[in-house]
């Protein structure tokens, strides 16, 4: 049995020069904030997504045509790593520029490609993806909100719930029930709603940090252009699962904590410690692991595969490193963590919104679930 | 895998699996001599099969999976440093890296062929949640010894691969620990018999998470390198040792 086939990863010979060009725009436009740092790819700056789209940063992979910049997946793969181990504010483009994108580009009509998609690639144009609802968690296919076709228009009603950035992107694909009486799997469908259409409200959910990230989207009659279907009509389950190797393997899985852990051998540095020398070897091996692991998945990526096991084996190993971080820092180092220290902040912070670490983009229990199927067994 | 790793592959594979835990040096060295086996990583030149670390993988692997009871990867190191060396040492730990990871792919694929087998309130192990995540878990592990290994072999083959080798080897010891646990676990009773063949992997997962290095040596001397280093050379250290030479 081997469940995760490995081979030598061929990293383009750009990676230098790409590397170069992050550290130097992230130097300069950067967030300086230990805590702002820590778990970036949630924090939202809009200034600095529009940067990177001058730089040519974003949308990196799609064409010319639609903006974008035909560079290869792992010339992406190096910038993305790069600006996640520097902890760069991306979180307002990073779904569009992840996920939306490349949906748009594969399954959208020439109207919502043209509408979308060269915005995405300068950074202005950001997204959020409506998939879960107040009875719809982890079990995904029982979504209840609803498109009903009326004429040439379709018109949505509900609420989605837990999404994020909401309230700062321009539209959202939402997977939404249109085929009334349908049940599962069967009768979904992915639509592509701009967050200024009339009858969509956007109301804040609070994290226990006090940072607004999440929010409820609630839709009231929200009347949309037929062009609004994004793919087939009753494809929805199989177009918003087929993302999600792209979702589940990127560094943002294992990278969350990963200035943490660099403040931590800071620390080392001035403080010389058996158990904390030991912590930091453990951690970086664990660290070189991850990132091989996690490339080898965007290589095969690259080439058209569809890893699906391996990329959920990455979410889950990345999320429990980045999860423990926090933890084993706070026990192997004496701090106040309600003091001014960097060690201290940086470690408080990451404790509070560690757990969601192995909530969002699939429960570590759901993910489980992948793996032993993968294995074969159920 | 290239065609020179598939040929070795094929000749190692049937090989290892006949001979096994029960193979004696009086009686079966001979035929691993036969195949030019020790002479992989020496030159053709000197008559030998002037194979790479990445080949040497493939057959530490094999070796571990197979639970062989020959020194071969002893004998394949011999050939590149002088034992009591501190490559000798390195090499030592790359072998059990690999052989780790082999054998928990061996125990992986052991311990869920036994639950989807084995009924239990009616149904196959295999059914129930708390067992599925388990073997997850276990998948996960081995998954990451046997990536961590490859990563080593890569960088052997570059050139200096201190670093390499010391996380691949801390990450398999790290794994055998779940690994061996999970196994076991899923087993009952029977893994824990002389008769049934799981503890020919799980005992030499346990010995060679201790040979060329446990845990806290490995840690140690990563530690101590990455803390030289200072936090400010870390990544970029990380990506270097994968990025291509750039070309002026």
């Amino acid at each position: 049995m081997q469940t995760f086939a490995t081979e030598a990863i061929e990293w383009p010979d750009t990676a230098v020069q790409l590397r170069e060009q992050v550290r130097a725009l992230v130097a300069e436009h950067g967030e300086g904030d230990p805590v702002r740092r820590a778990n970036c790819w949630t924090k939202a700056d809009p200034a600095f997504s529009r940067k990177l789209g001058e730089a040519g940063l974003l949308g990196m992979t799609w064409p010319k045509d639609y903006g974008g910049h035909e560079r290869d997946q792992l010339e992406r793969y190096v910038v993305i790593e790069e600006l996640l181990a520097a902890g760069a504010p991306v979180g307002a483009h990073w779904i569009a520029d992840r996920q939306s994108g490349p949906l748009l580009l594969r399954l959208g009509n020439e109207e919502l490609k043209r509408r979308w998609v060269p915005a995405i690639a300068r950074g202005e144009a950001f997204a959020c993806i409506g998939l879960s609802e107040p009875g719809s968690g982890s079990d995904l296919a029982s979504v209840r909100t609803s498109a009903r076709r009326d004429a040439d228009e379709w018109v949505i009603n509900g609420q989605k719930v837990w999404t994020t950035g909401a309230h700062v992107s321009h539209f959202m694909i939402a997977l939404i029930r249109s085929e009334a009486g349908s049940e599962r799997q069967a009768g979904l469908s992915q639509f592509v709603i701009p967050m200024d259409a009339p009858g969509v409200s956007v109301k804040p959910i609070i994290d226990l940090t006090g940072a607004h990230e999440f929010n409820e989207v609630f839709f009231e009659d929200v009347r949309l252009p037929a062009s609004a279907l994004l793919g087939e009509e009753g494809q929805g389950w199989r177009q918003a699962t087929a993302e999600l190797s792209l979702e589940r393997s990127g560094p943002e899985r294992y990278l969350s904590s990963m200035v943490l852990f660099l403040k931590l051998v800071r620390h080392a540095e001035a403080h010389p410690d058996p158990a904390v020398r030991d912590l930091v070897g453990r951690l970086a091996a664990e660290a070189w692991t991850l990132r091989l692991m996690s490339a080898s998945v965007a290589a095969k990526l690259a080439r058209g595969e569809d890893p699906a096991l391996e990329a959920t084996i990455v979410k889950d190993l990345g999320n429990s490193y980045e999860q423990a971080i926090p933890e084993l820092v706070q026990a192997a180092v004496e701090m106040d963590l309600a003091g001014e220290e960097a060690l201290a902040r940086v470690t408080a912070y990451l404790l509070q919104v560690s757990p969601s670490f192995s909530l969002r983009g699939g429960t570590r229990e759901i993910l489980k679930g992948i793996i032993a199927r993968g294995l074969g067994l159920r | 895998m290239n065609d020179t790793r598939r040929m070795l592959a094929e000749m190692a594979d049937p090989l290892f699996a006949e001979l096994g835990p029960g193979a004696t040096m009086e009686r079966d060295w001979p035929r691993i001599e036969e195949l030019g086996l020790p002479q992989l990583l020496v030159s053709e030149a000197d008559g030998g099969f002037g194979g790479s670390w990445e080949d040497a993988l493939v057959v530490f692997r094999l070796a571990g999976f197979h639970a062989l009871a020959l020194p071969l990867p002893e004998a394949i190191i011999a050939s590149r440093a002088e034992e009591g060396s501190d490559t000798h040492f390195l090499l030592g730990a790359f072998a059990r890296s690999a052989q780790i990871a082999g054998a928990l792919d061996a125990a992986l694929g052991i311990a869920v062929a036994y639950v989807n087998e084995r009924q239990q309130f009616g149904r196959p192990l295999g059914k129930f949640q708390a067992v599925q995540q388990s073997l997850a878990s276990f998948a996960c592990e081995a998954a990451a010894a046997n990536c961590a290994a490859m990563g080593a072999a890569q960088a052997l083959d570059r050139g200096e691969a201190r670093f390499e080798v010391a996380a691949a080897k801390l990450r398999a010891n790290r794994a055998v620990g779940i690994g061996t646990n999970v196994a076991h676990q899923v087993h009952g009773a029977i893994g824990f018999t002389r008769e049934y063949g799981l503890h020919e992997l799980t005992r030499r997962l346990w010995q060679w998470r201790s040979d060329f290095g446990g845990d806290a040596h490995w840690s140690k001397v990563l530690g101590e390198a990455v803390i030289a280093r200072g936090a400010d050379a870390f990544w970029p250290d990380l990506t270097a040792r994968t990025d291509p030479e750039q070309r002026d």
